[in-house]
């Protein structure tokens, strides 16, 4: 499969809530190198639809804040209408590559899910101390779904749209990453890590999720399935 | 005795609140009278609820009150509960339908119209 054919069945699912500083550049450099994105503004209070739109993202409004399961969930179901063969969730604050998308779907040729692993890949920016909660997550997050991963809660990952559905989330807030992952040994599809690299920035561990907030995933996670 | 009465008046509040405002289900109107008719029991013959205590192996009749409490507003709690989860998803539901909607609506609409219209 060519990288040209590669693009035209793939959408880019980006969720945003609030982040008119960052997705512009997001959504740009995505479009630019020729992907189909779809941006969910999550029912934000700021210029961020106008933005994506501007830099050349198909743009989705949720009336209301829903959480951002609930926003790619949204851009999944859209693109799968808009025939998409392959998804792609990508985060709207700048901490992916968009450099890292043709490794990402070349993985799916002999995979139905490719999985970013900044673990496999490289981590610029972060602290020691977000590092060793990532890996701490990594290590529940793996106990939970049960599966054996180097990072399990990358915000960018690749997928067939014939798993979409085994796939598909429920959660609407952050505990969505260990849904899909969960789904995703239930249903048996074949899945790979790829190395990509995230570069954290002030404005992106400012909307990142704290340690705390482990607390309220984990709450979600069990009691709200 | 201004327990008894206050207490026979919130009673009565609730029960004609509930048939004012609320389903007329009559299993819904017989539970509501049962449960509203013992607890008036409860307030008028206050020892006879002792002896519905000591007959389950309880000490006083008002502790027996507050262990029924306790269990009925656990159920209440995890019912609502329950209830709330369900209903968060089905806004989130909505609001996605919404979304795909108003992008294919607004596609269809030339872009003249759209701009009339806002």
């Amino acid at each position: 499969m060519s990288l040209v054919d590669a693009r035209a069945g793939t959408w880019v699912v980006v969720a945003a809530y609030n982040e008119e500083a960052a997705i512009a550049a997001v959504v740009g450099d995505l479009a630019r190198a020729g992907w189909n994105v779809v941006v969910v503004d999550d029912g934000s209070h700021d210029d961020t639809a106008s933005s994506a739109s501007t830099a050349g993202a198909i743009v989705l409004r949720h009336a209301i804040n829903r959480g951002q399961g609930a926003a790619l969930q949204t851009g999944i179901d859209f693109a799968l209408a808009r025939g998409a063969k392959r998804l792609v969730t990508f985060d709207a604050d700048g901490q992916h590559d968009a450099g890292d998308l043709p490794a990402l779907i070349a993985a799916l040729d002999d995979a139905d899910v490719a999985l970013g692993s900044r673990f496999l890949g490289s981590i610029v920016g972060a602290s020691r101390r977000r590092r060793a909660f990532l890996r701490a997550a990594t290590t529940v997050s793996n106990r939970l779904a049960g599966l054996p991963l180097t990072d399990a809660h990358c915000g960018l990952r690749a997928f067939r749209a014939e798993v979409a559905t085994h796939l598909r989330m429920t959660q609407d807030r952050m505990a969505h990453a260990s849904e899909l992952l969960a789904n995703l040994r239930r249903s048996g599809a074949r899945w790979v890590e790829v190395p990509v690299t995230v570069r954290y920035t002030e404005h992106s561990a400012r909307k990142g999720q704290h340690g705390l907030q482990a607390v309220r995933v984990l709450f979600d996670y069990w009691f709200r399935s | 005795m201004i327990i008894r009465v206050l207490l026979l008046a919130a009673l009565a509040l609730i029960g004609w609140r509930f048939f004012v405002r609320r389903s007329k289900l009559p299993i819904h109107i017989a539970l509501v009278c049962i449960v509203l008719g013992l607890a008036a029991l409860a307030v008028v013959f206050p020892e006879s609820t002792n002896d519905i205590a000591h007959a389950v192996g309880v000490g006083r009749g008002a502790d027996l009150i507050t262990y029924l409490v306790e269990v009925g507003l656990l159920f209440v709690t995890v019912h609502y509960y329950t209830k709330f989860v369900e209903l968060e998803g089905q806004i989130t539901r909505l609001v996605r339908e919404l979304a795909i909607l108003r992008r294919e609506l607004d596609e269809r609409t030339p872009q003249a119209k759209r701009d009339d219209r806002t």
